[in-house]
């Protein structure tokens, strides 16, 4: 996480800087002001049913509408291709010096999809499109119930190992000339199973979920899922995500609890923002929970520099 | 003296980051063992049509499905986890439904973005004989139909492997005939007959067919390339007996087809796969 360390943090609020202070009535009566909406939660889960609902429907129904899987697929005739097996292409075809898989077609659908989560946000794939996203995060509150009742422990490690598997598969298909991710990738073998029928492979996905859910919170797609690594990097650079305005915080960081890369969003703790106006970073995937249950409305989902044109 | 807290981190960071690494290897040792047990399964694969060679084929394959999608017959699956790291392959299964040439355009080979399936030299093939026609009928005439000719070109171009006849079982070379519907009932595989007189443009069951043969040459006559691949010849024995019986030739596509319709047991015709593509 990048917390501006040449920045000195801006000093806490003062009691009557407060939001609630403002408008002359208490802390509790200020949370109670807003109707707990789950407004882009909603929007959400619907993109993402919908779409993997017409991965389906296209096979199913034989129309060309969205053919193909998560891994590549053609949404009305143009090629769109997971970039992180695009990667691992390239990184074989180095090894091999066998280049004929790297067609017109792979290299659309490679810039395709890139410009496209470069102008959606980075991971906005994860909340908004990901069939794994979507199991794991109904599991993740089922984990989180597991731990306040006392059932189980809480497990979490470094964040920063995701590089590290992030590097080693794409060295793994080097060395062993195959796509060795794709092979145990939660995404594409959902995504698989929905449109062409379950196979073996699902039962690791449970698998993956049951360590999750009793184990380590989030475990695969915090620690480990290249794929959303390199939708992270594109974040960096992209205009669209969480805009968090610290004048409008009442530092009840109750989006911190509902958030599910709670570490992106650290400018919300009392004392810690070191500017007015903060974005949240790499990992956030702009899932819009923590829109839906800011009080203040003090975050929210923008487009860099879009208020400056309208 | 107490440790600073970013001391921590980068010490929690090193120990996970050595367990990541350790996973890792773990998942390549694996791997590497699934790749071998894949190479002596995936022989058994039968590939669609354009297939390159299996050493390349299992990484130029990113398992989309976007051929098994195109494909208007569904001859085309995707292999399990059984089949080691081919899993999400595409591969077909003749005997339960085989490759036609139904689509007339090669498409599974077409719609590939990453030329596992290699359509370059379908196109070649198919653009040299859509020339050579319009060089040899410069006046349109009343037959003039070059985009059969160059479908076909790209049809004959495939090399998916080469059936193989077990005359032991064979009904012609046992001299027996066939009457009737070819498969078992229940059986839900379709292709499209050559039969000029049917004049079929979309592929029916295989057991909407009904077929009466004095010598059972279905293999022969349902071929979607015809006799330069598979013809019935006629040999005199030692003892001065006279059988005909089907035999493979350069042609053969290796499409299946023979597979699919043998009415006799399963293992009669197979497809072998060639040892270079």
């Amino acid at each position: 996480m990048m917390k501006f360390k040449n920045l000195q943090p801006i000093p806490a609020k003062r009691r009557e800087d407060m939001p609630n202070s403002k408008l002359g009535i208490t802390f509790k009566e200020w949370k109670a002001k807003k109707p707990n909406k789950n407004k882009w939660r909603n929007k959400r889960w619907a993109v993402l049913v919908f779409m993997n609902f017409l991965f389906w429907v296209s096979f199913t129904f034989d129309i060309g509408v969205l053919e193909g899987s998560l891994s590549g697929s053609r949404f009305f005739g143009i090629y769109l291709m997971d970039p992180y097996n695009a990667l691992q292409e390239m990184f074989i075809g180095s090894r091999t010096g066998y280049y004929a898989m790297l067609t017109t077609n792979f290299f659309i659908g490679f810039f395709v999809i890139l410009m496209f989560y470069f102008l959606m946000g980075g991971r906005t794939f994860c909340s908004w499109l990901c069939p794994y996203h979507f199991l794991a995060e109904n599991a993740e509150k089922l984990h989180n119930y597991l731990v306040k009742k006392r059932k189980i422990k809480e497990h979490s490690y470094n964040i920063g190992i995701k590089y590290i598997f992030w590097v080693g598969f794409l060295l793994l298909a080097f060395f062993t000339k195959t796509l060795v991710f794709e092979t145990i990738n939660p995404v594409g073998i959902i995504s698989r199973a929905i449109i062409y029928g379950p196979g073996l492979l699902v039962l690791w996905v449970v698998a993956l979920l049951l360590f999750e859910i009793v184990y380590s919170k989030r475990f695969w797609c915090r620690y480990v899922c290249p794929i959303g690594v390199t939708y992270s990097v594109l974040k960096k650079v992209s205009p669209v995500g969480v805009q968090f305005d610290l004048s409008k915080c009442g530092h009840c960081r109750d989006c911190q609890d509902v958030c599910l890369v709670p570490h992106e969003l650290w400018f919300v703790k009392r004392g810690e923002a070191t500017k007015e106006i903060h974005a949240t970073g790499a990992d956030c995937t702009n899932c819009g929970l923590c829109v839906d249950i800011c009080y203040g409305d003090a975050l929210k989902l923008t487009v860099k520099g879009f208020d400056k044109i309208t | 003296m107490k440790k600073s807290k970013s001391d921590i981190n980068r010490r929690n960071f090193l120990k996970n980051s050595a367990v990541a690494v350790a996973a890792l290897g773990a998942v390549g040792v694996g791997a590497n063992y699934l790749k071998k047990l894949n190479i002596e399964n995936s022989k058994a694969l039968l590939r669609p049509p354009g297939a390159v060679n299996e050493d390349e084929f299992v990484y130029a394959c990113i398992k989309c499905g976007l051929c098994v999608q195109i494909c208007p017959i569904e001859a085309i699956k995707l292999a399990s986890i059984k089949d080691g790291l081919s899993y999400g392959t595409p591969y077909i299964d003749p005997r339960g439904q085989a490759c036609d040439f139904s689509c007339d355009a090669m498409q599974c080979v077409e719609t590939c973005p990453t030329a596992a399936l290699d359509f370059i030299p379908f196109k070649k093939a198919g653009e040299d004989a859509f020339v050579a026609y319009q060089k040899a009928n410069p006046v349109p005439g009343k037959d003039y139909n070059p985009i059969a000719v160059q479908s076909k070109a790209m049809k004959s171009h495939t090399k998916m492997g080469l059936a193989v006849i077990n005359h032991k079982t064979c009904f012609a070379r046992n001299g027996k005939g066939f009457k009737g519907s070819p498969r078992e009932d229940g059986f839900d595989g379709i292709y499209r007959s050559p039969n000029p007189k049917r004049k079929e443009r979309k592929a029916s069951a295989v057991n909407d067919h009904q077929f009466n043969r004095e010598i059972c040459d279905l293999c022969v006559t349902e071929c979607p390339i015809g006799e330069t691949a598979i013809a019935m010849e006629e040999k005199i024995t030692q003892n001065g007996e006279v059988f005909s019986r089907p035999m493979i030739k350069d042609g053969c596509t290796g499409c299946g087809v023979c597979v699919m319709i043998c009415p006799s047991t399963p293992d009669t015709i197979i497809i072998e796969k060639l040892e270079t593509a």
